[in-house]
């Protein structure tokens, strides 16, 4: 039995775009959306602990539907905790995602829980991802992608420390924070376009790629083209935009027939 | 406190089109949606129970959800017993659809679960949707939604008999199981069980009850225009469109 492969961790290193979806509470919807994922090239599963329900009770049964269709389970925590981190690999994630990192040590603290000795302190225990895997331990630490949230304006003001961390994949670049630390609070993707806001997000995506790291960023459609052009190879978006405009457009046959 | 309006039901007593959204498994996913839904005009949630997880344990979660945003609970169970039909009523539901109901008497035996005395047979409890109504056994028959499918060559053949039961609201037309008992499996583009699922929508109008069809965007005219009036759509399409349409930028950037 071989280590199920982390598609997203695959990608970015390939110097591809990989991207993740948000938006699914329950693991039969992951299972629906498996054959969308697939033929549309779709790479992970974003699982939303740090703001709604997704905990160690459910997280075996979410990742699982990932697991079936290749896909990336990657979940977001609500706290920069080594045991939070390592439990959650634990329970079948493939990727964390840390909000809030604003120094060089807390970057160091989300390594620490996301790999084992001698790099990091993470518990020693078997995943639910490495049941089979002999050699678990062993290969662990290439399979598991680190996320790293960038979005207050003191993450900005560190960012070189913070570029400087090792086994942090991905530096993701958080609109909504991001502004709201600058004493901008409001809509997460229109507060990316206050000037202040975009000009210092924009900023910190090319520290990121001139520092050859990878960045990651949220957004919709259209968002998309600004972010590719800052560089950013991993993305987030979500299936709320999907669904209303689908919703929007068959009400609009039904009213207008 | 009022018993809970059933959207689905008061736009079909308006003579107004219902519109119905399956494909959401989880409490969560339809609170998120309820938004939407609300600012689309969207009547009601499918909630899967013949043939995915929806049942007994699951049902208070997910039809408190669509409560809090005033869009009516249907739910398709995977059995015509009585039993199954209150209960699920009882757990929250504001619509039951039955599947295969093949003639008068199966039809009537959905009357009798759904339904109480002296209509039905419906056992006596105050559902979770009568917490706090007082006057609940005695309104609750007003705003239930019986749906049947019509989805056999049989109930076809005997559905002069089958719209003559009273209390059933929607006759919904099912094209997948129709064109199976037609000996046509997967082929719902069949011309024979095209015409005879367009003379069944046909009937059921000039009988002046109500159809219902299940539906993509390309479909939307071809089944307003036989008259339904009740229209379950899935949201599989439009996470499909999306994805394409974001991965194609992407893909093209």
């Amino acid at each position: 039995m071989q280590l199920r492969p982390n598609r997203v961790k695959e990608k970015i290193y390939a110097g591809e775009v990989a991207v993740s979806v948000v938006g699914f509470t329950h693991p039969d919807d992951i299972d629906v959306f498996g054959p969308i994922a697939q033929a549309n090239g779709i790479d992970a599963v974003w699982l939303e602990g740090e703001h709604a329900g997704v905990d160690h009770a459910n997280l075996g049964n979410l990742t699982r539907a990932c697991d079936l269709w290749g896909l990336t389970p990657v979940v977001r925590i609500n706290e920069n905790s080594q045991g939070l981190i390592y439990r959650t690999l634990d329970c079948g994630a493939q990727a964390i995602a840390v909000p809030h990192v604003n120094t060089a040590e807390e970057a160091q603290n989300v390594v620490l829980g996301g790999k084992f000795p001698p790099i990091g302190r993470r518990g020693n225990y078997a995943s639910r991802q490495g049941h089979g895997v002999p050699n678990y331990m062993e290969l662990a630490d290439d399979h598991s992608l680190l996320i790293v949230f960038i979005e207050d304006i003191i993450a900005y003001q560190n960012l070189d420390e913070i570029l400087e961390v090792e086994n942090i994949d991905i530096f993701f670049v958080a609109p909504g924070d991001f502004a709201a630390s600058m004493g901008h609070k409001g809509i997460w993707d229109q507060v990316a376009n206050i000037p202040e806001v975009a000009e210092t997000m924009e900023d910190t995506f090319r520290r990121i790629q001139a520092a050859g790291r990878i960045a990651g960023a949220t957004c919709g459609k259209a968002g998309l083209e600004r972010y590719l052009d800052l560089g950013a190879k991993f993305f987030l978006t979500t299936t709320q935009e999907w669904i209303n405009d689908g919703a929007e457009n068959f009400m609009n046959i039904v009213k207008n027939h | 406190m009022q018993l809970r309006p059933n959207r689905a039901k008061d736009k079909l007593a308006a003579g107004e089109v219902a519109i119905v959204v399956g494909g959401m498994s989880d409490p969560d996913a339809i609170d998120a949606f309820g938004p939407i839904a609300n600012a689309n005009d969207i009547a009601g949630m499918w909630l899967e129970g013949e043939h995915a997880g929806v049942d007994a344990s699951t049902l208070g979660n997910l039809t408190r959800a669509c409560d809090l945003w005033g869009i009516s609970p249907v739910v398709r169970i995977n059995e015509n017993s009585q039993g199954l039909i209150y209960r699920t009523l009882d757990c929250g539901a504001q619509g039951i659809v039955v599947p295969h109901v093949n003639t008068a008497a199966e039809a009537r035996n959905v009357v009798d679960g759904g339904k109480f005395p002296p209509i039905g047979k419906r056992g006596a409890y105050t559902s979770r949707q009568g917490h706090g109504v007082s006057n609940y056994m005695n309104i609750a028959d007003d705003y239930s939604l019986l749906v049947i499918l019509i989805e056999d060559i049989v109930a076809y053949q005997n559905l002069d008999e089958i719209l003559e039961v009273d209390q059933i609201d929607v006759f919904f037309v099912a094209p997948s199981d129709f064109a199976a008992s037609m000996g046509h499996t997967g082929d719902i583009n069949h011309p024979e069980v095209v015409e005879t699922m367009n003379d069944a929508f046909r009937r059921i109008e000039a009988a002046g009850r109500n159809s219902g069809a299940t539906c993509g965007q390309a479909e939307i005219p071809r089944y307003l225009d036989l008259g339904a009036k009740f229209l379950l759509t899935s949201i599989g399409p439009w996470l499909s469109n999306g994805a394409a349409s974001f991965m194609d930028d992407v893909n093209n950037h």
